[in-house]
């Protein structure tokens, strides 16, 4: 009741209602997903949001539990459905490096390629469906055209649209296919003008900045000490980002900004996201300029299957690739945790292996979840509709959370 | 919290009296009725060609004298991640696949599938391709149990087209439900 005399008597308000509690969620439009929100109301403004996650809970660590290291690849895909590519990479680089396997420069490349594309769709729709939020419905539209654009280089790239499954352990499923590298080059030409567009539209708009400018705000040691990560916690001017401090891939090679707020509001969120697309084009047209030529598959015919006209012509590696599919590798006794800057923040794969075939315990540790905590802080005190910026600002994607 | 706070600034103030802020943005939007639309009209008169590497439904293939690829070796029954392949080996002098041994059931169960493709990786003999068909729904359960013979018919789109085009449609109905009929002749692409 403490909190609730202070939040009334803050705002100038005498009169104290009855505390409402309110569901929201989780079959509401604007909780991105089965998100279920309990609010605790003091008339319209929040004396306590409390998350209640689970809906869409399938048990990925436990079925990694009963399935070969390889074949876990495509269960990633659905933890956070917006951006597989991420997905896939962290989980194949946390079981590469409990293997030791180190993976061909193209390879590498091609890995930053597919995800710098995977963070421009994943905050496209991000933006996108905040502006659907807060009722600026346009924006939706013309994001989504240029995230069917990326949707369609990786459908030429690796045949699906949303649930990729283009990594595997040691490499990748396939090469870039002939005029991928053409069709790229043009979408990151046409693609800042269409950032430029979106801030017309929004960054200087009244209303926008009116239901984001000073909304959600959180401060930069309360973001640390909540474990944030990603654009959330730079919204707050904590200038983390692991593809600069700790760089991974070929991260080390390219010249990019990390953009960071200042105040830790919702629309800082917003421009660390903007600012991010444009950062993830520069990094790609880099990418593009510098890809070398050579095999996409690490050589390590105890670990990945040989190529396709090996099988066909000889009968030893024939056998092998028999060997390898259905029964898998062993992998070293141990355990590994390895992280990648995913869109949402810090996703990491934490593998014990008992030394059989298939990992002993998985653990994931998904972004989108450890930033849902954060809605509490956030929007304590502030009124309903602000909850909606909020949760937009923070972007999770319910397949992560519930896992 | 500030949000109603505006420090004086003469410039801003006139911006906001002429509305700049939100002409701005109207303008694009009326800049937008004049462009090239990108949506197609599917199902009534567009389809979408997916690309040459798309993973859709399963398709059993021969080889060029007509020969069954597939030899029955089980391995992507033991690649698939959810178990929905079921194949059966048999023994068979016929000559109707390439080595003396054949496929006599080889089933799938597109309800537990999920199109990641490891089967396709795992195929030996290059007989099992995810295809270019991917409208799947159907009424009944049964129509998703799928066997040997339903994915041996040959295909609508050829194999080495390349695709990513939209191409016009004609939207059908037979007994087996609706149907798109594309006609590859009108083809663009969108960007
Ligand atoms: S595509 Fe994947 S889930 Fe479907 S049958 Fe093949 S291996 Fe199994
Ligand atoms: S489709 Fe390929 S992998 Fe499956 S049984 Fe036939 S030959 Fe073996």
């Amino acid at each position: 009741m403490e909190d609730v005399m202070s939040i009334a008597s803050n705002s100038g308000d005498d009169i104290i209602t009855k505390e409402v509690t309110l569901n929201m969620g989780p079959q509401h439009p604007s909780t991105h997903g089965v998100m279920h929100l309990i609010l605790r109301m003091q008339g319209e403004k929040i004396v306590k949001a409390e998350p209640d996650i689970g809906y869409l809970h399938r048990g990925m660590e436990k079925i990694a539990e009963n399935l070969l290291y390889s074949q876990f690849v495509p269960y990633t895909d659905r933890l956070d459905y917006l951006s597989s590519m991420t997905n896939n990479l962290s989980y194949v680089m946390a079981v590469e490096k409990l293997i030791g396997l180190e993976i061909p420069e193209r390879a590498k490349y091609i890995r930053v390629i597919v995800s710098e594309l995977s963070r421009i769709s994943s905050h496209l729709l991000a933006v996108g469906a905040w502006g659907l939020d807060l009722g600026a419905v346009t924006l939706v539209l013309y994001a989504f055209r240029e995230r069917e654009m990326i949707l369609d280089l990786f459908e030429m790239l690796c045949g699906a649209r949303l649930t990729y499954n283009y990594m595997k352990i040691g490499g990748m499923r396939g090469d870039l296919p002939p005029g991928f590298k053409e069709k790229c080059r043009d979408f990151i030409q046409i693609f800042p003008k269409r950032v430029d567009e979106y801030e017309q539209l929004l960054t200087g708009n009244r209303i926008w900045l009116q239901r984001n400018k000073g909304v959600g705000v959180i401060s930069a040691e309360d973001a640390v000490d909540l474990g944030l990560t990603g654009p959330s916690l730079r919204g707050s001017g904590v200038k983390w980002d692991i593809r600069k401090d700790t760089p991974y891939l070929v991260y080390d090679r390219f010249d990019f900004k990390v953009p960071a707020g200042g105040n830790g509001d919702c629309f800082d969120r917003y421009m660390v996201r903007i600012e991010e697309m444009r950062q993830a084009n520069k990094i790609i047209a880099q990418a593009l300029e510098q890809i070398p030529d050579g095999p996409v598959n690490a050589d390590a015919p105890e670990f990945v299957s040989p190529p396709r006209k090996d099988i066909t012509t000889n009968m030893e590696v024939l056998i092998h690739h028999f060997k390898l599919i259905s029964h898998g590798f062993k992998a070293p006794k141990g355990e590994v945790y390895s992280s990648i800057e995913a869109p949402k923040g810090e996703l990491g794969f934490y593998i014990v292996s008992d030394g059989s075939e298939m990992p002993f315990r998985v653990k994931i540790r998904a972004p989108s979840f450890v930033n849902l905590q954060s809605v509490d802080p956030m929007s304590r005190g502030a009124y309903f509709a602000d909850v909606v910026a909020v949760i937009s600002s923070l972007d999770p994607v319910f397949g992560e959370v519930d896992k | 919290m500030n949000r109603n706070h505006y420090n004086f600034d003469l410039n801003g103030l006139l911006k906001k009296v002429f509305f700049v802020d939100l002409i701005q943005g109207l303008f694009i939007t009326f800049h937008y009725t004049f462009s090239k639309t990108i949506t197609m009209k599917y199902p009534d008169e567009e389809t979408w060609i997916p690309y040459k590497r798309f993973r859709g439904l399963h398709t059993l293939n021969k080889n060029k004298e007509g020969k069954e690829l597939c030899v029955g070796c089980e391995l992507c029954q033991k690649s698939c991640p959810t178990q929905c392949i079921t194949v059966v080996p048999m023994q068979d002098t016929t000559g109707k696949g390439i080595a003396d041994r054949v496929a006599y059931r080889w089933e799938i169960n597109l309800l537990r599938c999920m199109f990641c493709g490891l089967c396709e990786d795992a195929c030996p003999t290059e007989a099992l391709k995810l295809g270019r068909e991917y409208e799947l729904a159907g009424t009944s359960m049964q129509r998703h149990l799928l066997t040997k013979e339903e994915l041996l018919a040959p295909q609508a789109v050829p194999a080495e087209f390349e695709g990513g085009v939209i191409v016009k449609a004609r939207l059908g109905t037979d007994e087996t439900g609706i149907k798109v009929v594309p006609d590859m002749s009108v083809q663009k692409r969108w960007w």
